[in-house]
């Protein structure tokens, strides 16, 4: 901790020089002049504010644990495109380890993505191709390795166990790439697809920290615009990757800035089913999407433990996870 | 009569006593040097806010020799200081201490626990029972309040009408609600704001608040301290977020300016609001009829309960069973 600035009165900065400018800052346009992405009012932040807040989030975390590096799995989308440039802002580029972890089915077009951004952010990057390890459970692309380690009924395994598989593949690369980096994995995931559960439990939700887990998509790309995520990253359909041509959009079929104002004024404003249909959101989409939050609540919980002792953890033991001796040494 | 007052605008250290005693140290040195005769630390700035189980183990108890070691370091000034006290019956307090020429002169202890949205206080502490303006140094009286105490309107009034011409308000505020509407990119610095220089006008009072920075677990506290003169203008903010000692001079005779012209304090009907205070709390008590109460309200309820489908009161009101007649 430096010594801090002094400010006499006379010279008194108001702290109104955070802010204002956000609202008014026109949203990027494509090359039609079309904006790159719909921004609903009430989701509008002041991204000046936010990235001054989940810089110092960033870099309290790493101080408290002990670390000053980062890693993180770049798909080539946006959420994780933000965080890359979110921690380079906190502590720097050469602070951060960028895994990009493609399956043989994966776009090209995300890797291509991916890369731009390293290149961009000026960050290491590795390349781990997670074929062999989802294959060697499965069974291979063309039967010729014979079953994988999942046995013969792995090998007709639906795209969701699949798509869940990878996504806890790539958190054990992380995990070890934590090691052997020396830094702490950070997560990447939304407020929105944590809100409906479109997350793999201990897959792409696993992290020591998340930076961006307040913000609904609308917010990530309205920051994302503001830190300078290329536009192409700003603009595509998000997507999970989990197969060709898959969007989040139409495997859901909703909209995210729909779904964003649905969320945004039931949970954060509690308004009720009822006024919202009243505001004018259909009902059976409200209702759907009530299912969704209450279905996914454990995807955002910690395990309970079957309380047997006088103490148990997250019960009646309650500490803060980092205090004084809880840092690495 | 002139006055330098020092905010400092920390980031205490999460549970790390020693460490957060040595920076106070340092900057009631600091503050001295820089011709300040008040420094004020935000609140739990020796513990840091988000201590859950860990405030029994940060705990001090008002003779311990750290605070009179803290204490020793004000001869000449004063210095509003905030820990977690335990108190002789073993009950944990946040506290802030007026230490004024080397002695702890008053302690505040918290009222107000806020314990709903993303606070627990009342799970790990004690609720003070006193509110109290005293005496200073700085020759004028003193009130110390601790963050959500001026998220009620008797604090601030009852330390004026106690005789304090300057109310510090020490807080630990997680900033929270980054909308893009709001005036400073943050709700949370919007709504303290509003309620700075209402306080400040209402009581014809310096406000002085204090409010830590840095970052303890997921919330993030915005800083942001300000000092408000007696008719309610801003006189000084800090910047938001970032560490700092702030330097800022004022006149308190700017008080008897503002209480002659504005003689709020002098026309306030203490005896009316004593008596309707008294009827209120019986009604609620159920120990008296509630002449305004919607009929067909129980008793200590002024509001009947309605109808859900016309929202009128419920023709049928609904009796409990134990109810005496």
């Amino acid at each position: 901790m430096g010594v801090p600035p002094r400010n006499r009165s006379d010279s008194a900065r108001g702290a109104g020089e955070l802010g204002h400018v956000s609202a008014a800052r026109p949203l990027p346009v494509d090359d039609a002049g079309r904006p790159l992405f719909e921004l609903p009012d009430e989701l509008a932040i002041d991204t000046d504010v936010a990235r001054k807040v989940i810089a110092g989030f960033i870099r309290g975390q790493l101080r408290q644990a002990g670390f000053e590096r980062c890693v993180l799995g770049l798909s080539g989308g946006i959420d994780s495109g933000l965080v890359a440039y979110l921690v380079a802002e906190a502590i720097g580029a050469d602070e951060l380890l960028c895994v990009l972890m493609p399956y043989r089915t994966s776009s090209p077009a995300s890797r291509a993505d991916a890369e731009a951004i390293v290149a961009d952010v000026g960050c290491a990057s590795e390349l781990v191709e997670i074929t062999a390890m989802v294959d060697g459970y499965f069974g291979g692309a063309d039967g010729a390795d014979g079953a994988g380690a999942g046995g013969d009924g792995a090998r007709d395994a639906t795209a969701l166990r699949r798509g869940n598989f990878m996504a806890r593949m790539r958190m054990a690369v992380l995990y070890d790439r934590s090691v052997t980096f020396g830094g702490l994995v950070v997560g990447t995931g939304n407020k929105t697809e944590s809100l409906i559960g479109y997350t793999t439990l201990f897959g792409d939700n696993a992290c020591a920290f998340n930076p961006i887990g307040d913000l609904y998509k609308s917010q990530v790309r309205q920051l994302a615009a503001a830190i300078g995520v290329p536009r192409q990253v700003i603009a595509k359909a998000p997507s999970a990757d989990l197969w060709p041509n898959q969007t989040d959009e139409d495997e859901g079929a909703f909209s995210y800035p729909l779904l964003d104002r649905i969320l945004y004024w039931r949970i954060d404003r509690r308004r009720s089913t009822d006024e919202l249909v009243a505001m004018g959101f259909e009902r059976p989409l409200v209702e759907r999407v009530e299912r969704l939050v209450a279905t996914s609540e454990f995807k955002r919980q910690v395990p309970p433990v079957a309380k047997l002792g006088p103490r148990t953890a997250g019960v009646d033991y309650l500490y803060p996870r980092r205090r004084p001796g809880s840092a690495r040494p | 009569m002139p006055v330098r007052i020092a905010l400092a605008q920390i980031a205490p250290r999460l549970g790390a006593l020693d460490e957060n005693l040595a920076r106070h140290h340092e900057l009631i040195d600091e503050a001295r040097a820089g011709g300040a005769g008040l420094v004020v630390f935000p609140e739990l700035g020796l513990t840091g806010y988000q201590l859950q189980d860990l405030a029994a183990e940060v705990a001090m108890r008002l003779d311990d020799p750290r605070l009179a070691a803290l204490a020793a370091a004000t001869r000449g000034m004063s210095a509003a200081v905030s820990f977690v006290e335990e108190s002789g019956d073993h009950r944990l307090f946040i506290a802030a201490a007026l230490m004024e020429d080397g002695e702890i002169r008053h302690v505040h202890r918290k009222v107000f626990l806020p314990t709903y949205g993303l606070f627990d206080e009342r799970r790990f502490f004690a609720a003070g029972d006193v509110v109290r303006a005293v005496p200073s140094r700085l020759g004028v009286g003193v009130g110390i309040a601790i963050c959500e105490d001026f998220w009620h309107l008797q604090t601030p009034q009852l330390l004026a009408l106690d005789g304090a011409q300057l109310l510090l308000n020490v807080s630990s505020s997680p900033g929270r609600d980054l909308a893009a509407k709001n005036d400073v990119g943050l709700g949370t610095a919007t709504s303290w704001r509003t309620l700075m220089r209402t306080y400040a006008q209402l009581t014809t009072s310096f406000v002085v608040f204090v409010n830590r920075v840095g970052v303890d677990e997921s919330v993030t506290f915005w800083g942001g301290s300000e000092v408000i003169g007696p008719s309610g203008e801003p006189l000084f903010s800090a910047p938001l977020f970032d560490e700092g000692l702030h330097l800022v001079d004022v006149n308190l005779d700017d008080v008897r300016r503002e209480r002659i012209a504005l003689p709020l304090l002098r026309d306030e009907r203490l005896e009316l609001q004593a008596r309707e205070l008294g009827r209120i709390i019986s009604e609620r008590a159920g120990l008296a009829a509630d002449s305004t109460a919607d009929a067909g309200a129980e008793p200590g309820l002024d509001v009947a309960p309605r109808n859900v489908a016309n929202g009128r009161p419920a023709e049928e009101p609904i009796r409990l069973r134990s109810r005496r007649r």
